[in-house]
């Protein structure tokens, strides 16, 4: 296990080095300039070539490309994005003020997510075609149709006029004060966390439908087995690696950002991070914002993989 | 031009009067005695594209930063359009007009504690009026008049003119033209793009971009006693139901720019005597540019056949109650002296009130410009929704009448100012114009050669002239034919199309006293007298 762990932790170091020179080529490739954009277009009419090139100097835009990205990679190993084109704050400060909120969103809609639809997908799968499973096929059919924002205005026009209460508009750290965190992130998370179970639950029902078909099983009734043995140890456990596989990305897309949600409920979140810089043309943000997903995806892959090597035995030992 | 100010003053001082205290207990709000604390909340619509008012022409923008700063005049907060000092203590005018000296108020300091002089104030104008290259100055223009910007003393500005200028003390009092400190102006001419260093009411305590921004109090503010409140703080929401559940659940207490009147009945329902709604007028319309630059829309026939195509009249039965856009008119706000009466308005394109006939009108002009069966155009947008989608969706299901298809493309402010005001990269973009009152020159500047607000990059020596003309008449009567001659040249060759004149709904919770709300969301924004009666 040791040797395959090791083997996994070595391959981040070039899949994160294509990842930083295919996001920095990107940025480079999409057309204009950045430091015409930063004098805002042509708007203040005439612009001193003096001051373009200060500009581009300041940017580092004059240097070659690989220096260019030597620099900025040098940045990025010590955590160093630049700085923001829009606040003048380094982009790491930003990303920390947002990333928490992120984190816990997706933390907790996944957990919410994995509590809600693994035992509902089992029930739905043990129980095929009876009134149990019909239901559970109901609510994530709605789940998946009925769209995430919609829930979240739902839930709170609910709140405010059944209650006359709505949640708090700026995101507390749990830290700071666990209540009033709660208040906040509690329908947001049940709004993702709906969705994202939706998901779950249907993949759960097929693939333990799928190994409640096989031989092993069939093997393991004939020895007398108890329900509970045969269905959580033996086909829930050989089940799951499709599950894992869907939990590991959904949660990777959900540290990306929510841009939606996190505008119904005022969260000042990743994505709407993102989505608010491109507007911007704060280039040095967005080039962060897209290594930063890329780099979830790897560390969120690296651990599906390692639970993937405890789930199967056999993947450990090729 | 003293007496203009006063007509049009009382004009609109008991026109403001009627509806806000026919639909508010506001305007007896001034008789309770004012309490000291709390921090007023608030709910916003948009992220500003900077924090620089000068360069900057939304509500996004100067609704945040304009308790932090001083401007050398403003409207007053209780009588607009009334005009009185505000860095500036008193002011004198030479009798040819084309002397403005101002006093400066003593001991007024900026938030680093600097004074504030006649130095700022010059260095401020000299910014506003001639920009250093890669400086955008929206409001240049409207400083045409303006030949120099002296400061002969620490405590007196003095502003030299080449000719009259009707408009110069209304542009002075524009809550846009914040004062800056001479010597970050210095350093950098954008520095106030990211910063702020204002002498206003509140100091700038933080802001948490697509989040929060908040002021906290000036205990230095050089109005005795003021403000009252401890602090300020916007909550930053781009969803108009969010923002109204909001200020239904108590999380804030009032939202400044507008609620539908469909949000506003739910909210007054529910909370009952808690809340108070000032309704007013609106110093601003919704109409779209036409980038006059590319075809097929350099075409006078395709530019009037859209706004043939636009039923005004329906679209303001149908658009108030969810987006307060109301009145139909031309350039200049209805009931006002500027205005085109009328009976003139129904002869110019699209104004007529037979739509049918309008119809079929755009439709011959069509065929006549060699698009018999229509065609397909891209309208930009800004991604708000209030009232630009909404506004938006109704004119283009009304093109589809005509045979013209619209694909609608709404834009984050920042890229729609960039496409529409900075680089003209759009067909058709939904462009507002509202200001800060309803002088023409604040209004027409816009039509005239190379201003910045000219999204639609048309040039008529005619608009050019007239305005120039209208610009620098200070009888009243002759400049009122002067604009709406102009106009009319504008709308004849539909060079921009008005949609509909907008209307403004408060909501405040009744804790909220002193605010007393003028017809725009620009004015009145200093919170210097607002006060809460309970936290």
């Amino acid at each position: 296990m040791s040797t395959y762990i090791a083997k996994r932790l070595l391959l981040i170091v070039p899949t994160l080095f294509g990842a930083a020179a295919l996001v920095f080529l990107i940025m480079r490739v999409i057309p204009g300039d950045v430091a015409l954009l930063i004098f805002g277009g042509d708007a203040g009419g005439h612009i001193d070539p003096k001051q373009l090139a200060a500009m581009r100097a300041r940017l580092g835009l004059d240097q070659p490309l690989w220096v260019q990205f030597g620099t900025w990679l040098w940045g990025v190993v010590r955590f160093d994005f630049g700085n923001s084109l829009w606040t003048g704050r380094p982009v790491i400060e930003e990303l920390l003020i947002r990333l928490p909120l992120s984190l816990e969103l997706a933390l907790a809609a996944t957990a919410v997510s994995v509590i809600i639809a693994i035992p509902f997908g089992m029930i739905a799968a043990v129980r095929q075609d009876t009134w149990i499973d019909y239901a559970v096929r109901v609510i994530s059919i709605g789940g998946l149709a009925i769209p995430s924002f919609w829930v979240g205005i739902l839930c709170i026009l609910l709140l405010v006029i059944f209650f006359g209460w709505g949640p708090p508009l700026e995101f507390t750290p749990p830290w700071v004060d666990p209540w009033v965190n709660l208040q906040m992130m509690i329908w947001p998370v049940v709004t993702v966390g709906y969705r994202y179970a939706a998901v779950t639950t249907r993949m759960t029902r097929s693939t333990v439908l799928e190994v409640l078909r096989e031989d092993y099983i069939r093997t393991a009734w004939a020895k007398g087995l108890q329900e509970r043995a045969v269905v959580i140890r033996h086909a829930l456990k050989n089940s799951m690696l499709p599950v894992i596989t869907l939990i590991g990305t959904e949660f990777a897309f959900l540290i990306g950002g929510l841009v939606v949600t996190e505008t119904v409920f005022t969260l000042n979140g990743v994505g709407r991070f993102l989505v608010d810089a491109v507007a911007h043309r704060d280039y040095p943000v967005v080039q962060a914002l897209i290594f930063m997903t890329a780099f979830s995806f790897v560390i969120v892959n690296l651990l599906v993989d390692l639970t993937y090597a405890w789930f199967d035995p056999r993947i450990r030992y090729r | 031009m003293a007496g203009v100010l006063r007509h049009r003053t009382l004009f609109t001082v008991v026109a403001l009067a009627v509806v806000v205290a026919a639909a508010t207990p506001a305007a007896v709000q001034a008789a309770d005695t004012p309490r000291r604390g709390g921090v007023l909340l608030a709910v916003i619509g948009a992220d500003p594209p900077s924090l620089d008012p000068h360069q900057e022409s939304t509500f996004a923008t100067l609704q945040l930063v304009a308790p932090l700063y001083s401007t050398l005049l403003q409207t007053d907060p209780y009588a607009y359009p009334k005009i009185i000092g505000d860095a500036a203590s008193e002011w004198k005018i030479s009798p040819d007009a084309l002397t403005y000296t101002f006093k400066i108020r003593p001991g007024i300091k900026f938030h680093d504690g600097s004074p504030l002089t006649s130095v700022d104030v010059k260095a401020t104008y000299d910014k506003l009026i001639s920009p250093p290259d890669g400086v955008r100055s929206v409001r240049k223009n409207a400083y045409a008049a303006v030949t120099s910007v002296e400061a002969p003393e620490p405590g007196t500005v003095v502003f030299k003119l080449k000719f009259p200028s009707a408009s110069l003390l209304e542009n002075l009092a524009s809550p846009w033209n914040v004062i800056y400190p001479k010597k970050y102006l210095d350093k950098d001419p954008n520095y106030f793009k990211a910063n702020v260093v204002g002498s206003g009411p509140f100091k700038f305590k933080n802001y948490t971009r697509g989040s929060t921004f908040e002021g906290e109090r000036n205990t230095d503010y050089f109005v005795k006693d003021r403000p009252y409140l401890n602090g300020y703080k916007f909550f930053i929401s781009p969803e108009t139901s969010v923002r109204a559940a909001a200020v239904r659940s108590g999380r804030a207490y009032i939202e400044f720019r507008d609620l539908p009147s469909a949000e506003v009945d739910a909210i007054k329902k529910q909370l009952g005597d808690k809340v108070a709604v000032q309704q007013t007028p609106m110093t601003g319309q919704f109409g779209i540019a036409i980038n006059n630059t590319v075809k097929p829309f350099n075409d006078v026939r395709v530019r009037k056949a859209l706004t043939l195509g636009l039923d005004r009249y329906t679209a303001s039965k149908v658009l108030f109650t969810l987006t307060s856009l109301r009145d139909v008119g031309g350039l200049l706000r209805p009931g006002t002296d500027w205005a085109l009466p009328d009976a003139e308005l129904q002869k110019l394109p699209g104004f007529g009130k037979d739509q049918e006939k309008n119809r079929a009108e755009a439709k011959k002009l069509l065929a006549e410009a060699g698009y018999p069966n229509g065609f397909k155009l891209v309208l930009k947008n800004r991604n708000v929704k209030l009232p630009y989608q909404d506004f938006a969706v109704f004119a283009i299901q009304e093109w589809r009448k005509i045979g013209i298809e619209a694909d609608h493309r709404p834009l984050e402010t920042a890229a729609w100012f960039a496409d529409g005001r900075d680089t003209g990269s759009f067909e058709l973009i939904i462009g507002p114009t509202v200001e800060a009152s309803d002088d023409p020159d604040l209004f027409l500047r816009r039509y005239t050669t190379g201003d910045s607000e000219n999204w639609g990059r048309y040039s008529n020596p005619a608009i050019d002239d007239l305005f120039s003309r209208q610009s620098r008449t200070l009888d009243h009567k002759e400049r009122s034919k002067l604009v709406q001659q102009l106009q009319k040249v504008v709308l004849e060759n539909a060079y921009y199309m008005p949609g509909l004149w907008w209307s403004r709904n408060v909501v405040h919770w009744t804790k909220v006293k002193n605010y007393v709300a003028p017809p725009n969301h620009y004015a009145n924004q200093k919170l210097q007298d607002v006060w809460l009666s309970e936290d």
